[in-house]
């Protein structure tokens, strides 16, 4: 779900409020600030800001008549220092209400400095000066403090994005890591082969080379980002093989996938999953056992992958645990809603899942 | 204190780390004496009701009862080890000295040691809180469905009896008999599997062959020092409590 909201694009609607209301829409919470927003403005920007100003400072001084070149260097003193800290607190805090509580505020000390002027004024000249310089500055700075309210929301907006993106894709490689290497799987599967070795029964070796098999097979799970059909199989096989050979009868399986089903490619370690689910939840809880079937097929362009067990099945009414959540989002990632991942119970006895998948295109 | 010829139980469900842990037992503990071996949850508590044995080494994830669950039960009669691979159940976590467990494989040194200890706790009481130890460890393990209908067959045709209409069960050689409030019907269910997923709260296990409804039992009636039965509600029948489940019964 999550997946399909961020993929899905934002509409590009005029916000008209805007006009009345300027600045950036979102509103970023302490814990977002503090994780995109503890950086300083850059040695650039500030170069470049300050050029800017001395610039527009020097031509002001060069046309402005000479009488009146020192009231105008005092206001455009206080004038930038009056802009400077509500600039580096709209940097730090970029938000809607801030900016124009500041706008607002610059605004009202314009009008008292154009005032204050008027009153000194001496002649037609100065009282022109004094009117328009202070709005001239105004002006000049609320639109300054726009573009950087905007520029550095927008900024935010596309680093938190990233962060996120991040850490998702990097829990994403922990849980695949995690679903593949269960350390309980090694360990007991270990623990039978140590006996078998101890007291030489035939089937440490056949055991040691189902593991192996096994270790070899899950390797690419986390290499590539696709994988065969056919190599995930092979690993779901040597799993089930290590499991069959601890579990003794407890434990049988059949394998049916057609040639063009295993040429699919598809995310890694989703067939998997759902066959270690079924061993856990469906034949382990189980006195008797039971019995895993895995068919997969390639109807045109459907991939269906049905993983059945005749164990206890599901309780009705089961959440979902967090690997099937986490398969779900790999599939929808991937395929969007062309992919559903489904898990019911099966009557009389047990759960099937069903992995369906429209695949467009070659590969 | 004697240690001769102590019993012991050993559950888990595959064969080959029970093979293993008999093994390294043989070699630290060579009086031992294994009673019983077994595959799953409700054996061993099962077994544990037959023989009695002096000590029990229990995987945790077995079918039918939890090796957690199945200690629940024993409830600190007998000292109980917790057998468990690496990663399958936090119990690392836990006080070492609440809990005594083995990882599996099995590491002889770790089983010579264990039986040191256990030597030492063979007649000792129970940890305190052992109780809330144990239900700790068991918040961790997934919860069973219960089931709501037994189906039984009765000639050519299945009847469905709804769980709480059940009065009480009683193993009757290969199957269970189901006396509910319609009547009575056999299903091929063990006893001790029912009893692993019927609800506890309201199911009583009162002897190693009757489970009975709760709301049904009428009296316990004390006939002597060892023997008790229960009477049920508009009922003739009286059903044995057997030792271990005299103490659910001791007036307020």
């Amino acid at each position: 779900m999550d997946a399909a909201a961020a993929t899905k694009p934002r509409a590009d609607r005029i916000d008209w409020s805007q006009l009345w209301y300027p600045g950036p829409q979102r509103i970023f919470s302490d814990a977002e600030l503090a994780r995109a927003a503890t950086d300083a403005p850059s040695r650039t920007l500030l170069a470049a800001v300050l050029i800017n100003v001395a610039v527009m400072a020097a031509v002001a001084m060069m046309v402005a008549p000479p009488q009146i070149t020192a009231q105008l260097m005092a206001l455009m003193v206080i004038g930038a220092a009056a802009a400077w800290p509500m600039a580096l607190r709209l940097w730090y805090r970029p938000t809607r209400r801030a900016l124009t509580m500041l706008s607002v505020s610059y605004l009202a000390g314009s009008a008292a400095a154009a005032a204050a002027l008027r009153a000194m004024a001496a002649d037609s000249t100065e009282r022109t000066w004094a009117l328009s310089a202070p709005w001239v500055i105004a002006l000049l700075v609320t639109v300054l403090l726009w573009f950087l309210t905007v520029f550095r929301a927008e900024q935010l907006d596309l680093r938190l994005r990233e962060l996120d993106e991040r850490e998702l894709a990097r829990e994403r490689a922990c849980q695949l890591a995690a679903a593949q290497m269960q350390p309980h799987f090694l360990f007991n599967a270990l623990a039978s082969l140590q006996h078998w070795v101890q007291t030489g029964d035939r089937r440490a070796a056949p055991m040691l080379a189902a593991l192996s098999g096994f270790l070899r097979a899950t390797l690419p799970l986390f290499e590539r980002p696709r994988l065969r059909l056919g190599e995930e199989i092979e690993a779901v096989r040597q799993y089930l093989e290590v499991m069959r050979l601890r579990f003794g009868d407890r434990l049988s399986y059949v394998i049916d996938a057609s040639p063009q089903a295993l040429a699919v490619e598809l995310p890694p370690g989703l067939v998997l999953a759902l066959v270690e689910n079924a061993i856990e939840h469906g034949v382990s809880p189980s006195v008797e056992g039971g019995r895993i079937e895995l068919k997969a097929a390639l109807t045109g362009k459907r991939l269906k992958v049905e993983i059945h067990d005749n164990g206890s099945g599901p309780a009705p009414g089961t959440p979902d645990g967090v690997g099937l959540a986490n398969s779900r989002a790999r599939l929808a990632l991937a395929y969007g809603s062309n992919a559903v991942l489904r898990v019911a119970a099966s009557p009389p006895r047990g759960c099937v899942a069903l992995i369906d998948i429209s695949i467009e295109g070659p590969g | 204190m004697t240690t001769d010829g102590v019993t012991a139980l050993i559950a888990d469900d595959e064969e080959a780390p029970r093979a293993q842990l008999r093994a390294a037992l043989e070699k630290a503990w060579p009086e031992l004496r294994i009673v019983a071996e077994v595959g799953n949850g409700a054996d061993a508590w099962d077994a544990w009701l037959e023989h009695e044995p002096r000590v029990c080494f229990l995987d945790i994830r077995m079918p039918a009862l939890s090796g957690i669950e199945v200690a629940q039960r024993i409830d600190g009669r007998t000292p109980v080890v917790f057998v468990t691979a690496y990663g399958d159940h936090a119990l690392a976590a836990f006080d070492a000295g609440a809990v005594d467990y083995l990882m599996k494989p099995v590491d002889p040194e770790r089983v010579v040691q264990t039986v040191a200890r256990l030597r030492g706790r063979l007649d000792a009481p129970p940890p305190a809180q052992l109780r809330d130890l144990l239900a700790q460890l068991g918040a961790q393990l997934q919860r069973r469905a219960v089931p709501t209908v037994l189906q039984a067959g009765v000639g050519k045709e299945v009847r469905l009896i709804r769980v709480a209409d059940v009065i009480y069960f009683e193993s009757d050689t290969r199957y269970t008999r189901v006396v509910h409030e319609g009547g009575e019907a056999l299903i091929r269910t063990p006893l001790k599997e029912l009893l692993a997923q019927l609800d506890g709260e309201q199911f009583w296990q009162l002897h190693r062959s009757v489970i009975v409804n709760h709301h049904h039992i009428a009296a316990a009636v004390r006939v002597d020092e060892g023997t008790m039965h229960v009477t049920l509600r508009g009922r003739s029948e009286r059903l044995p409590v057997s030792r271990h489940f005299q103490s659910r019964f001791k007036g307020q």
